[in-house]
């Protein structure tokens, strides 16, 4: 089989006023929810610039729903990484110094914390997709409309199912 | 435990973004990946083409990972039974580069361009009346959702797929011609891949769709907004298998996924696929649709999203038989669907 050639060598073209705009809004926030469900800076940019690099391969910056989409990507992404981690990886994390908890100065208190943040993120991959999706969107700081808008549900209904959320997160959580 | 204390189990420092050097990087990998944002007159148009070049990625994935074994016996051997499914990124780029390769054409016609397809027993879908029906044509018993949710009504319609099997015969005279036609050079077909068979089975399987258009609906458009979409499509058939006789895999391998259509990245993920003998490979579009592996029926399947949680699909491989459950539900309603069949 025999294909035609790839545009490759074509320059890509300035990014819009438009998509820089939305770019700048957007990115600490998206950043902050993967960062939610990853608890780690470095690998939650890097999901960051894939969700925007799928975003700019396939929707204009003007869309309405630009935001949502973002919000909505990220926490899916995030998640999919952190199922992606293997297993032996997380172990050696836990070990390692937590990247965000640099503050403390109690090598116990480091570990404990290393550890429960290693938990954390197991309960995070092993919930259904909404319910840790919904976590990440909350505990970014979201409000219940831009949670409702990015994971398609109505706004009445978020209260529930953040709660319904909560509670199966209390339950895994040791 | 409080909210206040989930949010500390969540983590609550903040990470501090340097926005301006996070779109400078971004700038830079656009600009060095040659990546063009999303055209509005295009976008019009990318679903069929979409859909044509998911079908095409589809035949490729499946007969490219089928080959990446650690050698096969001088007899024909069964090289590919899948005993569960994985998600297999495949980008816009990777979709719109195949489907313009395959346009218009069948998976299997795509293919032709590499040497000679035959069907032996070709797919000859029928409807038939009942469940009951549909069981003893397959020759297994269809099972069904026991519950649905409340946007599926009425009576399912039944298909029927008989037992199908094909033989690809690998070419290097038509592979040759095909890229003369097209002006090209096509990458040298190892010698002892050229002439070498795979036998390829599938079916028999029994398709049931809910809110397919009747002749009455059609008549009267009383589905509603989208007549021609169906509400529910549960799939289940025999495991396919492919078989060879004896062709150099790792040759195969390193020649399929050097070809033009396949990206690094496609071709890094059908690597790095952990069984690639016992395990399918599901294309997912990797900017529209989001996948993880969840526990159907008891066993590891996989869950197929679009990003906006407006369709949904899961799929998982049984006692000897794949399953899917598609349809315009959330993701626990898709479980739900797929748990409760019966």
């Amino acid at each position: 089989m025999t294909l035609p050639a790839r545009g490759g060598g074509q320059a890509a073209r300035a990014l819009s006023p438009a998509f820089e705009g939305l770019f700048r809004t957007e990115y600490a926030r998206v950043v902050g929810i993967a960062h939610r469900v990853l608890a780690d800076q470095a690998e939650a940019e890097d999901v960051a610039q894939d969700v925007f690099l799928s975003f700019y391969r396939a929707h204009s910056a003007d869309a309405v729903y630009a935001a949502a989409w973002l919000h909505a990507a990220a926490a899916h992404a995030a998640l999919n990484a952190l199922r992606g981690r293997d297993r032996r990886s997380r172990r050696e994390a836990a070990q390692a110094l937590p990247p965000d908890a640099t503050a403390l100065d109690d090598p116990a208190e480091l570990v404990a914390t290393s550890e429960t943040r290693d938990e954390v993120r197991a309960i995070l991959a092993r919930l259904p997709e909404r319910s840790a999706a919904m976590l990440a969107l909350r505990y970014a700081g979201l409000s219940y409309a831009e949670i409702a808008a990015a994971l398609d549900v109505r706004a009445s209904s978020v209260g529930t199912l953040l709660r319904r959320a909560e509670d199966a997160f209390r339950r895994e959580l040791k | 435990m409080n909210e206040t204390e989930i949010a500390q189990a969540l983590g609550t420092t903040e990470p501090r973004v340097n926005t301006d050097d996070a779109l400078a990087r971004f700038r830079e990998r656009v600009e060095t990946e040659g990546i063009a944002p999303v055209a509005p007159v295009v976008r019009q148009r990318v679903s069929s083409r979409w859909l044509q070049g998911l079908a095409a990625a589809a035949g490729v994935v499946i007969v490219a990972s089928a080959l990446t074994l650690s050698g096969v016996a001088d007899s024909v051997l069964k090289i590919f039974e899948p005993k569960n499914v994985v998600a297999v990124p495949v980008t816009q780029g990777d979709l719109t580069y195949l489907g313009q390769a395959c346009a218009g054409l069948a998976p299997q016609q795509c293919l032709g361009g590499y040497g000679t397809f035959e069907w032996t027993s070709p797919p000859q879908p029928k409807e038939v009346q009942s469940r009951g029906q549909a069981s003893a044509e397959a020759g297994f018993a269809a099972l069904a959702p026991a519950s649905l949710p409340s946007s599926v009504t009425g009576n399912p319609r039944y298909g029927v797929i008989n037992r199908s099997s094909a033989t690809f015969t690998f070419s290097a005279d038509t592979t040759r011609q095909t890229a003369a036609r097209q002006n090209q050079t096509a990458p040298p077909m190892p010698a002892n891949l050229d002439g070498s068979k795979l036998f390829i089975t599938g079916g028999p399987a029994v398709v049931q769709i809910w809110g397919a258009p009747t002749e009455t609906t059609k008549a009267t458009g009383a589905t509603g907004a989208y007549p021609d979409v169906p509400t529910l499509v549960v799939g289940q058939a025999k495991t396919p298998t492919i078989s060879s006789d004896g062709v150099t895999v790792d040759q195969l391998r390193a020649y399929l996924l050097s070809q033009p259509g396949i990206s690094p990245q496609l071709a890094a993920a059908i690597r790095a696929i952990g069984d690639p003998s016992s395990t399918l490979p599901v294309p997912v579009p990797a900017e529209l649709a989001i996948s993880h592996p969840v526990t159907v029926q008891g066993v590891q399947g996989l869950y197929v999203g679009d990003n906006t949680g407006i369709a949904s699909a899961v799929i998982w491989q049984k006692d000897g038989m794949m399953f899917e459950v598609i349809g315009s539900f959330n993701e626990s309603q898709a479980l739900a669907i797929a748990n409760s069949m019966r």
